[in-house]
């Protein structure tokens, strides 16, 4: 055995690999990530044809995101890790310490950052479903509700909007980036494995069956599909 | 207003006697002035605005047919019709709208970019397109048949883009319209 091995081998004595992260979250997660590079490319070569299919993905995706939110595993619950004010302060005034002890799941800071992606995104798809584009060629699948003018104001807006999400995306990955670099903690790693190190007794995740998943796709499916068509049975 | 400056700096610089080549040059500043201002001329900004309201009409025109596909319920004397006249008739005129001297270097807030002047043989190509486009759709409005609008719609929109693609400054650049 070699030095090195041995130091690791006494490091994690009393860790355990933990589940952190289930699969469809961190599917959702990924998805989204690809989801939105797409989106944000197209619309800005006006390759709208496209531009509406990855936005129906999108919003696909958020939609199971919110649901999973109500009723998938723990860590993916919003009850289990949006906190309140103080909880937030409380955890903000340790963020300078490298010794605090891993939240499992996300922190209460993390948590604000996923409370305004999650709205963000939502409030981007809604308007792009209203935004008429200046060709005439691929508007929004609701845009027939709305005026010519409304339309092309609500494609301003739509742009706006996302310019503000991308501010807050930058500040995700500064946040990641910090946990790297000065608190010594990959966050990146278990949104790929699912898993973490952790200390042997710590809180297990508890999986939410696949099924109740499914139930959510096809509903979700099923309000996608009538958002596309415009309502318009 | 800028025949003003011009006597103005015309005179300052006679009094100042400073030889018939400061006058020449002065004169020349002026003309300068009187050149740039005519540019940004009320004739300019208000001929910009016109074409961009002319041509948010012709975007109504193609959003209202678009929606009655969308509806799937198509009023054809109300809504196609009309609005397919509204398009033909407008991108007849669409060539006219663009002088030389009506570009972004106007000061005026337009996103019609210098390549018009620069490509104006492609941009007058793409122009009379859409009018071929516009005259089909036309007919198709008169035809009556659905699954004929709904593909002629698709080419007049993508008539449009094309122009646009290479013509118009990108919407993420575009400040809202009022
Ligand atoms: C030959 C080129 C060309 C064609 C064809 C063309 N456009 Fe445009 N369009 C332009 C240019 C250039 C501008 C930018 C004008 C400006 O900002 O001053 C523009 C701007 C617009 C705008 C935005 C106006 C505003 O500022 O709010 C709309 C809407 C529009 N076009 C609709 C259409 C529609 C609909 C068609 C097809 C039926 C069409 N255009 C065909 C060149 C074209
Ligand atoms: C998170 C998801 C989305 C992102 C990141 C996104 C991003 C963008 C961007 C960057 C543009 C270009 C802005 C511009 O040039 O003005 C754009 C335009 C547009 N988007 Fe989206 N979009 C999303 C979802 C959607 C959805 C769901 C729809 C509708 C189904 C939609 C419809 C449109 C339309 C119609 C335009 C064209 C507006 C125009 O021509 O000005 N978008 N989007």
């Amino acid at each position: 055995m070699t030095s090195t091995e041995s130091r690791m081998d006494a490091a994690l004595a009393g860790t355990a690999e933990l589940r952190v992260w289930d699969l469809p979250v961190r599917i959702m997660h990924w998805s989204l990530v690809i989801g939105i590079g797409i989106c944000w490319w197209t619309g800005l070569h006006n390759e709208l044809e496209y531009h509406l299919y990855s936005g129906y993905a999108i919003l696909w995706i958020v939609l199971m995101r919110l649901y999973w939110g109500l009723v998938g595993s723990s860590t993916a619950r919003f009850v289990n890790f949006v906190r309140g004010p103080k909880a937030i302060l409380d955890y903000a005034s340790t963020l300078h310490r490298r010794d605090t002890p891993h939240t499992h799941g996300h922190n209460a800071l993390g948590a604000i950052s996923i409370v305004l992606m999650m709205g963000l995104v939502l409030a981007v798809v809604i308007l792009g479903l209203f935004a008429v584009d200046v060709d005439g060629l691929h508007s929004g699948p609701l845009s027939g509700y709305v005026t010519f003018k409304q339309g092309r104001h609500l494609a301003h807006l739509h742009y706006y909007w996302f310019t503000i999400l991308l501010w807050v995306i930058a500040l995700h990955l500064a946040a990641v980036i910090f946990y790297f670099i000065y608190k010594r903690k990959n966050l990146i790693g278990p949104m790929i494995s699912g898993k973490r190190r952790g200390d042997v007794g710590d809180t297990e995740m508890k999986i939410a069956p696949l099924w109740r998943l499914a139930i959510g796709a096809v509903v979700a499916t099923a309000i996608v599909w009538a958002v596309s068509i415009g309502f318009y049975f | 207003m800028a025949i003003k400056i011009a006597v103005l700096v015309g005179s300052w610089f006679h009094m100042s006697a400073l030889g018939f080549r400061y006058v020449a040059a002065a004169a020349c500043i002026a003309f300068g002035l009187v050149v740039l201002e005519s540019v940004a001329g009320p004739a300019e900004v208000a001929q910009i605005k016109s074409r961009q309201d002319k041509l948010r009409d012709m975007g109504g025109a193609l959003k209202a047919i678009n929606d009655e596909l969308k509806k799937r319920r198509i009023d054809w004397d109300n809504t196609v019709v009309p609005n397919a006249q509204t398009i033909k008739d407008r991108s007849g005129y669409l060539l006219n709208w663009f002088p030389r001297g009506s570009g972004p270097e106007s000061g005026v807030k337009t996103y019609a970019l210098p390549a018009i002047w620069q490509n104006n043989d492609d941009f007058v190509t793409l122009g009379k397109l859409a009018q071929v486009e516009a005259a089909k759709l036309n007919q198709v409005a008169l035809s009556k048949d659905a699954n004929a609008l709904k593909a002629q719609v698709e080419a007049m929109g993508k008539a449009c883009k094309a122009c646009h693609d290479g013509y118009r400054s990108p919407d993420s650049e575009k400040e809202d319209e009022n």
